[in-house]
């Protein structure tokens, strides 16, 4: 067995760590010949992070074989920390079954893995009506505004804006964005939509993946689940789903 | 085997109090539910997750549990927590809240006994800094896919609220006849559990093998064993009167009863109530086995505080400050203890209970070296009223509470109350001519010099038959600043946002408290009373039975869950008791 990726900083492994850490504490990746791939639910079943990050973004990848491993996140997590961002990372995994990981020219931690118990997540099927993408700081500034009145963003689009929009206890907020304002590169609508998403789940992940990543593309239809997709230097890219609130 | 058996049985078990009912429902779950997890079924139905001694607590903070609820709703902690003042039980609350439900989610697993138990036993393994949200999530996660229901039971057994109304002896039963077609065979089913103390197993035993299963239950080290229990007697002249013409009497020692486990090195120690407390004792531990001359035993002993210049026995509520997680090396040097053997139950590979009480304490003054630690509990043979009433004396100027009583032909029974065992405790200076051990079941603040703790506790009985706990005094005398200091520290920990649901009271406690201290109080009588919940309707229509002054005798019974404090029967019966005395007394006036 042969199985070696390395990525030349260890910002994308930083990134990888805190997305997955919004929403599991035990993590199991896949490595193939193409790449290596994480998929996990959060045990809400709420939640839903499918990472693809194929060989072509590594510096350097080989693998032969498929294999599986898994970690606990705050170990791992604890570990990449101590890379500076210039420090190369490169993983592989030792005869007694350890995750060997280089970080820089001379550090080398051997860290145990963990038996892998996630079964298979399936992908939720679904078509979505619209499309909307965002300057992530523009996003992340939205989800700070309603977070203020509401534990919950409404969004709605049409052909021609975006709304997004929180209602509670102490008051409400609306925030708009008309077609061809800056923050809003692209909204495209088949029809229009609208939907309520917990911020309890939002906020994390754009605050974990947000800032290394120039715009997130959001896609849903009206009382769907929500589809963000982040594109990631060097990972290629993090999708996020999350299931909608209903009101009854 | 899915939950919602289990559910939909503990649903229809709490609309019903007819025991022959419940009998029936158990019956029908048991033989519906597939051997490889009728232990968890069953330690479920206890309200448990293991047998008492192995120490896996299952109680969650209902502050976790509302939480919990809210992330899995989706509805915000302030609703859910009014919903729960308004119903006043968390289960009925989160069904409710459940069914209005906003959050979606992309995956229903259903919900198994054994995902159920597995969740279970991880929440309650859960330790450190992190566990309090992990413990929420897990919850969270099994409401997610919980029915209404489900979601009900699965909240009341977390919250150890759950009340169905049966006994183990119940469980027996049904195990009995789901297994054996006969009723007729309980005292098998009782035999085992009480060598043992661990339900499950009998029923896993019971299911896979039948009764051929359980016939190889026998004492084993390191299991407890349900200890015999005794009755309680009045008088010298009652106990020579059940006991016949020549017993045992031994010094009633006023400390805990431990029973003692060991072999070779390792050794154990278990409270009346089952639980592991061998870390409250090292001195015991590290000393016992000097004073053996066997190697493999179970020991019956009282461990009891004692002044170490004087060599007197000091009162039960010494030993109190064993009772702690940290710096216990300390407490060991500062309170220190002797510990009084009574009876041996196991030795040497050989099951002791059937030995009479006369053959088991030869042996046991075979084995044992007495020194200044280990000592055996005095014991006289009586024949008279007057060789008790000699003996009571010199136990209770040795400091002890009274005598304990006992037929020397009699064999060890396990987990039995029965008349081959008696008590007799020293009479109070009171009227009632007993103490009685009741539960704390809520407070009210202090003033003046009490302020910032409870100024007075509100006390109840236990009603076995319906397990609940009804309100029978409210006490705010024979309290030392130190016990107002205890009694705020312990109860403090203890407070509940509502009236738990085995709490029946009619008083508007400032804090309530989930029932479990137990102390002891004296008073003058006992009365009829319109606010009192003890005996409600027994003896009069609209009317419970309260104590008139009563009064802490300083005695906190740590050792006794509040399902041994006194019985709503107990209470009745010394009403009963009184009034006779009254009506005599009357009688003699007239003439």
């Amino acid at each position: 067995m042969v199985f070696l990726a390395k990525t030349s900083t260890s910002d994308e492994w930083k990134a990888v760590i805190s997305a997955i850490s919004t929403l599991v504490e035990e993590a199991t990746f896949e490595s193939t010949v193409e790449g290596i791939t994480f998929r996990g639910m959060d045990p809400s079943h709420v939640a839903l992070i499918d990472i693809s990050w194929p060989n072509s973004a590594f510096e350097k990848y080989e693998c032969d074989s498929d294999i599986k491993f898994g970690v606990r996140i705050d170990e791992f997590s604890k570990l990449i920390k101590r890379a500076e961002k210039n420090d190369s990372i490169e993983i592989s995994i030792s005869e007694d079954n350890m995750l060997l990981v280089s970080v820089g020219k001379n550090k080398k931690y051997k860290m145990r893995l963990i038996e892998s118990s996630a079964s298979d997540t399936p992908l939720p099927k679904i078509t979505y009506d619209a499309k909307i993408a965002l300057v992530s700081t523009e996003f992340d500034k939205i989800l700070g505004d309603v977070q203020v009145v509401s534990d919950y963003l409404s969004i709605s689009a049409s052909s021609t804006k975006a709304s997004f929009s929180g209602r509670g206890d102490s008051g409400e907020v609306l925030i708009t964005l008309e077609k061809g304002m800056e923050e809003i590169p692209e909204i495209s609508v088949k029809q229009d939509s609208t939907a309520t998403y917990s911020l309890e789940y939002l906020n994390p992940i754009v605050k974990a993946v947000g800032n290394t990543t120039g715009t997130v593309i959001c896609e849903y239809s009206t009382a769907k689940p929500l589809r963000i997709e982040f594109k990631v230097a060097n990972i290629g890219r993090i999708y996020f789903y999350l299931a909608p609130r209903v009101e009854s | 085997m899915k939950f919602s058996h289990l559910a939909d049985t503990f649903a229809m078990m709490e609309n019903t109090t007819k025991r022959l009912e419940l009998t029936q429902h158990l019956v029908k779950l048991f033989k519906k539910t597939p051997p490889e997890v009728i232990s968890h079924v069953t330690y479920l139905l206890q309200g448990k997750l293991r047998p008492n001694y192995e120490g896996v607590e299952l109680g969650v903070a209902d502050k976790i549990a509302l939480k919990a609820i809210s992330k899995s709703a989706g509805i915000p902690l302030k609703r859910i927590e009014k919903e729960y003042q308004e119903s006043g039980d968390l289960g009925h609350a989160a069904s409710k809240i459940l069914q209005q439900k906003t959050q979606t989610t992309f995956l229903v697993e259903p919900i198994t006994v054994e995902r159920m138990y597995d969740t279970l036993f991880k929440v309650a393994k859960l330790r450190g800094s992190r566990s309090q949200d992990m413990k929420m999530k897990y919850i969270s996660s099994l409401l997610n896919d919980a029915s209404p229901t489900e979601a009900r039971f699965i909240l009341k057994i977390i919250t150890s609220t759950l009340r169905l109304g049966i006994a183990d002896n119940t469980i027996m039963d049904s195990l009995a006849i789901a297994f054996t077609t006969s009723k007729e065979n309980r005292p098998e089913l009782e035999r085992a559990y009480n060598v043992s103390s661990d339900l499950g197993s009998v029923a896993e035993a019971i299911a896979k093998k039948g009764l051929t299963g359980i016939t190889d239950f026998q004492v084993s080290i390191f299991k407890p064993v349900r200890p015999m229990l005794a009755e309680r007697v009045k008088s010298p002249q009652e106990a020579q009167e059940k006991m016949g013409k020549e017993f045992a009497a031994e010094y009633k020692l006023d400390g805990e009863r431990v029973q003692i486990h060991l072999e070779g090195d390792k050794v154990l120690l278990y409270s009346r109530s089952l639980e592991d407390i061998t870390s409250y004792y090292p001195d015991i531990v590290e000393r016992v086995t000097k004073s053996l001359k066997v190697k493999k035993a179970i020991l019956e002993a009282e461990a009891v505080a004692i002044n170490e210049d004087s060599g007197e026995f000091l009162p039960f509520q010494e030993l109190m400050h064993r009772r702690r997680k940290y710096k216990i090396a300390k407490a060991v040097s500062q309170y220190p203890i002797t510990i009084n053997f009574f009876d041996i139950l196991y030795v040497d590979g050989k099951d002791c209970l059937d030995m009479s009480y006369n053959d088991r304490r030869k042996k046991l003054e075979e084995i044992i070296q007495e020194d200044q630690f280990a000592r055996l509990v005095p014991m006289t043979i009586a024949k008279t009223e007057n060789d008790v009433e000699d003996f009571l004396e010199n136990s209770i100027n040795a400091g002890c509470e009274g005598l304990m009583l006992k037929m020397i032909d009699a064999p060890y029974r396990a987990g039995a109350r029965g008349n081959s065992w008696l008590k007799l405790k020293r009479e109070y200076r009171n009227e009632l001519g007993d103490s009685l051990d009741l539960v704390v079941i809520g407070a009210f603040f202090g003033k003046g010099r009490r302020t910032g703790r409870y100024g007075t506790l509100l006390l109840a009985t236990y009603n076995d038959e319906e397990d609940v706990f009804p309100s029978i005094c409210k006490v705010g005398t024979g309290f030392t600043d130190e016990n107002l200091d205890q009694f705020y520290q312990i109860l403090s920990n203890k407070v509940k946002l509502k009236k738990s649901s085995r709490v029946k009271s009619e008083m508007e406690a400032d804090v309530w408290f989930e029932p479990e201290l137990v102390i002891e109080i004296v008073a003058s009588e006992i009365t009829l009373s319109p606010i009192h919940n003890t005996a409600l309707n027994v003896i009069r229509k609209g009317s419970g039975l309260a104590l008139r002054f009563p009064k802490f005798t300083g005695k906190i019974r740590l050792e006794k869950n509040p399902e041994n404090a006194s019985t709503v029967q107990e209470v009745i019966s010394l009403y009963n008791g009184q009034k006779k005395a009254i009506h005599d007394e009357h009688k003699t006036e007239r003439t």
